[in-house]
Formats: C-alpha cells, sequence, structure tokens
C-alpha cells in the first residue's frame, strides 16, 4: 500500500532543456505514449519520477511495521497466514520500487541511507499507531483500499517502468483489501466488545484516510509536471472524494459511525463526535464530509507524528543488522552479526 | 521491545559503512508449460545463484508459474521503444551463436519470449530479430545470448503451490465477502460498491 501519487514537494521544470525534445516529448505524453527508461526525458521528469518511487518504495517497507507487529498475535491461523503474506507482500512491492529507482539513478543503499536520516519521507498513514487488531482490519480496508484507489490511477500514468510495477502490485493489494474487507465484516459481525474495538479502530483510521490522499490540489494542478507530465492522473481531492462516496456508505451500513476526532500525542482518539456535514447530495451523488486535520497532516509529515521516530528507529535497526550480510555477499567475506 | 531498536541517531556518521548494490538480475515468468516466458521484474543479488534463489521465493512462489528464467541485466541489448509499432527489417542470416529474442507487445506492457535467432554479435542480433519477429504488433525487441539465460523449472527451487494458498488471494476472499455483505447491504449497493475492486484479479 502506498500513496506516492500525491509528492507534497513542487516539481519544478529546470527551464534548460532543448526546446524541440521537451515539446516531441510533451506532445507524446499528451497523445497517451509511455515513456521507457531508454527514451529522452526533461531533468526534472527523472528527478521527479525518481522522488515517486522512491517515497513509494519507502512507505512499502516502512509500511510493513505496523502489520508486521501483530502477525504473532493475529486471531487464528488463517489470518496469521494472511498477514505473514501481505506484510512479505508490501516488502516484496518495496523491493520492485527501489529497483524501478534505481534505474532512474540512484543506488538502492543510498536510498535506504537517506530514509533511516529522515532525508527522504514515505507515507503519512504509517506514523500511527496500531494497538488493536481491529486496526489491522482497518488498515487492510481502508488504507489499502485508499491505495488502491491511487493506484490504479498511477498504472494510467506514463512512466513505462513504474505502470508495469503498478500493474504488478495492484493484483496483490487486490487480496489485501479483500482480506481487511472480511477482516471488518466479521468483527463488525460478532460480539459487542469486537464491535466496539472495530469502532475505536475506525475512529483513528477514518481521518487518516482522507488525508490519504493528499492535501487540496492547487487551482492549476493540471497544468504543474506532475499531472502535464502523466507522473500523477487524477487529482488528490477528487480520490478523497471517490473514496468517501465509497466507503462512507458502507460503513454506515457496517453499523460504523463516523465521528470527527480529536487524538492525544500517542495518536489515540481522546473524544469523537458523529460528523453533521456528512450528507449525501442527491444531484451530484457525492457525499460532503468534514475535512481532516490538516494541521496534524503536516504536523505528522515534518516529523513529529505518534510513531515516525519509532517507525525511522526500527528501520535504522534493521538497516544496521543487515549491514554483515549485505558486506558479506557484497565482497565475498563473512563475519559475525553484531550482537543483539 | 529492546531498547536497541528505539536507539535514536542524529548523525549520518554513525550509520554503518555504505555497501555498493549487487548485480542487476531480470525475470521472465512462465504461467502454464508452452506458454512464452514474460517479464516479471528485476532484482539485485550478488550473483546468479542468489539471483536464482531471490527471483523463486519473490518472482516464482509469489505469482503462480511453472518456470522462471533469469539473465545478468547487463546481457540483454534493447531495441529503441518505437512509438508505431516496428516493422520487418531485411537483416537475414543464420550464422554464429543463439540469441533469445524478447518482444514489446505494446508500450507499457511487458516483454514476452518469442523466440531464437542465430548472430554474430548484439546489433545483428537486434537487426536479424526485427527481419524475422516484426509483424506490425509490437514495439521493440530485445536480444540475450541465449547461453546467458538460466532456467528454473522448480525441480531445485521451490516454484510450485502444492496447498490451498486461499488466504492470500483476492478472489478466495470474494464468496464469504459478498455473504458478509448481502446479509446487511442490499445487491444494488453491493455491486455499486464492488465497481472500485479490481475485477481482473479476482
Amino acid at each position: 500500500m502506498s500513496g506516492a501519487a500525491n509528492p507534497v514537494k513542487p516539481l519544478e521544470q529546470t527551464g534548460h532543456e532543448d526546446p524541440d525534445k521537451l515539446a516531441e516529448f510533451e506532445q507524446h505524453i499528451a497523445n497517451g505514449g509511455l515513456i521507457e527508461p531508454g527514451d529522452w526525458m526533461p531533468d526534472a521528469y527523472r528527478m521527479g519520477m525518481l522522488g515517486m518511487a522512491e517515497h513509494h518504495a519507502n512507505s512499502e517497507i516502512i509500511g510493513a511495521l505496523p502489520e508486521g507487529e501483530w502477525i504473532t498475535r493475529a486471531p487464528s491461523m488463517r489470518r496469521k497466514l494472511a498477514l505473514t503474506a501481505k506484510v512479505q507482500d508490501e516488502v516484496g512491492h518495496g523491493q520492485m520500487l527501489y529497483r524501478v529507482s534505481q534505474e532512474l539513478g540512484k543506488s538502492r543503499d543510498d536510498m535506504l541511507r537517506d530514509l533511516v536520516m529522515g532525508k527522504t519521507k514515505y507515507h503519512n498513514c504509517f506514523n500511527y499507531p496500531a494497538p488493536t487488531w481491529g486496526d489491522i482490519a482497518m488498515i487492510q480496508w481502508l488504507i489499502d483500499g485508499a491505495a488502491i484507489m491511487n493506484q490504479k490511477t498511477l498504472a494510467d500514468g506514463a512512466y513505462g517502468p513504474y505502470v508495469r510495477t503498478m500493474n504488478r502490485i495492484n493484483m496483490e493489494e487486490a487480496f489485501h483489501f479483500k482480506s481487511g474487507e472480511d477482516m471488518v465484516l466479521t468483527l463488525m459481525s460478532g460480539t459487542k466488545s469486537q464491535k466496539n474495538m472495530c469502532q475505536d479502530a475506525f475512529d483513528r483510521w477514518w481521518p487518516v484516510s482522507l488525508m490519504f490522499f493528499g492535501p487540496a490540489d492547487k487551482p492549476d494542478a493540471e497544468n504543474k509536471p506532475a499531472m502535464k507530465w502523466r507522473m500523477k492522473v487524477e487529482k488528490n481531492d477528487s480520490l478523497r472524494q471517490r473514496f468517501v462516496d465509497r466507503f462512507a456508505p458502507a460503513a454506515m451500513d457496517l453499523g460504523l459511525i463516523i465521528n470527527i476526532v480529536t487524538k492525544n500525542e500517542q495518536g489515540l482518539v481522546t473524544s469523537a463526535s458523529p460528523d453533521e456535514e456528512l450528507v449525501l447530495n442527491e444531484e451530484t451523488g457525492n457525499w460532503s464530509f468534514t475535512d481532516p486535520d490538516w494541521d496534524e497532516f503536516w504536523r505528522v509529515i515534518r516529523g513529529n507524528g505518534p510513531c515516525n521516530a519509532h517507525r525511522l528507529s526500527l528501520r535504522r535497526f534493521s538497516y544496521e543488522q543487515g549491514a554483515w550480510v549485505r558486506r558479506a555477499i557484497g565482497s565475498g567475506t563473512t563475519s559475525l552479526p553484531p550482537a543483539a | 521491545m529492546s531498547k536497541i531498536r528505539e536507539r535514536q541517531f542524529d548523525h549520518e556518521s554513525e550509520l554503518t559503512a555504505p555497501t555498493p548494490d549487487t548485480e542487476h538480475w531480470i525475470i521472465y515468468t512462465q504461467k502454464k508449460p508452452e506458454a512464452p516466458f514474460k517479464w516479471a521484474g528485476s532484482l539485485n543479488a550478488p550473483d546468479l545463484e542468489l539471483a536464482m534463489q531471490f527471483a523463486g521465493e519473490h518472482y516464482g512462489l509469489d505469482e503462480a508459474c511453472v518456470a522462471f528464467v533469469v539473465h545478468h541485466a547487463d546481457q540483454a541489448t534493447d531495441g529503441p521503444c518505437g512509438i508505431e509499432p516496428l516493422e520487418p527489417g531485411n537483416a537475414n542470416g543464420t550464422d554464429g551463436p543463439s540469441w533469445s529474442v524478447f518482444t514489446l507487445p505494446r508500450r507499457g506492457g511487458n516483454l514476452q519470449q518469442a523466440g531464437t535467432i542465430n548472430a554474430a554479435d548484439a546489433e545483428t542480433a537486434l537487426a536479424r530479430a526485427t527481419t524475422t519477429f516484426a509483424d506490425g504488433k509490437f514495439h521493440q525487441v530485445r536480444v540475450v545470448p541465449s547461453d546467458q539465460l538460466f532456467l528454473c523449472t522448480g525441480e531445485s527451487t521451490l516454484i510450485w503451490r502444492l496447498h490451498d494458498m486461499d488466504y492470500k488471494f483476492a478472489k478466495g476472499y470474494s464468496k464469504g465477502v459478498r455473504a458478509k455483505w448481502t446479509r446487511i447491504r442490499d445487491k444494488q449497493s453491493y455491486e455499486e460498491y464492488r465497481k472500485e475492486d479490481i475485477h481482473k484479479h479476482f
């Protein structure tokens, strides 16, 4: 899962490109063509695609951490098998996306080092805690559901290797989503305490899901390189609206209440009240809803979320623990692993 | 959780020494016997043995297939990826060693095995492959020396799925999920909701 379609960093054109080649490149993209690695591309496009693919790859391997913590605590063998397979998938997506990024000119080691030093980012949603099994269900239903919506549009992008990788990844995301949906349905068909656990988790993840698609688009988003060059093909706001239109009625049918919440520093809900804005507009078919707390979004993206430090330190721990293996296979010599 | 896992680092100099990337390998999988091998992805590994192992784990076991082939990325020679489909050329000849030919049916699609040709070098191989295989239906040709393609049929590396893996495929959930939804939602709402699913993967 990931939300790499929405890089927050502005992507500026360099202005130093051959105007004829640039015009041909843009016309090719406007005609629906794909860019392959051997094709000419502006430096800004290469850098933009690298940033996007690297952010996506980082999100995949960091995204495996909150769910990975629950493998040992899964409630049944089938759930344990599914969760293990899902975590394995996410790390596999990371490997594929790091390869796409490597072909755009950055070494894997540099990407992993930049990640653990906080020089590059991963998706905001993985900086929130998953204190119950209900959170695992919600991550798979809501976050993977949002990821599928997002990544289906990314598969319509213009960079061939990324498009091919998206198609492979989406195939596996379909399982992640279905598995989560099954878990939510099971919990909401269960006992009162199961339903309460599910509602609490829903309260934690609904606003995070709304933030998943990134901040509101600027008015001229279509003319900015990210959309003009089909690095992303749909606006954040329209994806968010589609998400709400699909998931809000489903959640209510399940018996879940869509609340406006406040959270403490640990990311746990301290107060919740029903979203009064949540109304279906019969004419448009769209649901209106209360915007998530964008101050919280920016606070978390700047590294001050409930789990930023924890996720990065665990990733760093893995990087350090794996160093002896990388050295051994790289040089053909072996040394003992560091003591735990 | 152990305290070491929560250690914070502020300086890059505290990081372990960097390590160079390992070799780049490309993998093609075969879904059914006699079907063409199709591009599956690529990976990094220090040597062929580990590349085959990794490919079996990641691309073989992960997605149902009966065999896969691996080659070093440096062994591939790609022709230009034309916007228009390639037309046959006029380079003929049968001298030289064997090259495996892969073709790209559409830009953004996956390269797939087309056959073999003989040629003395990569450039000639590309030209002869275009003559032999181009039929106005694909956009790019890749040639790889046939002796540099390494095949795994599952005899030495586990790539076979011998057990029920319903738990890890979306279709494994579809029936149960539908039954649970239709207990609480009418059919029309459920079908509307399902529109966003990726049907072709179920």
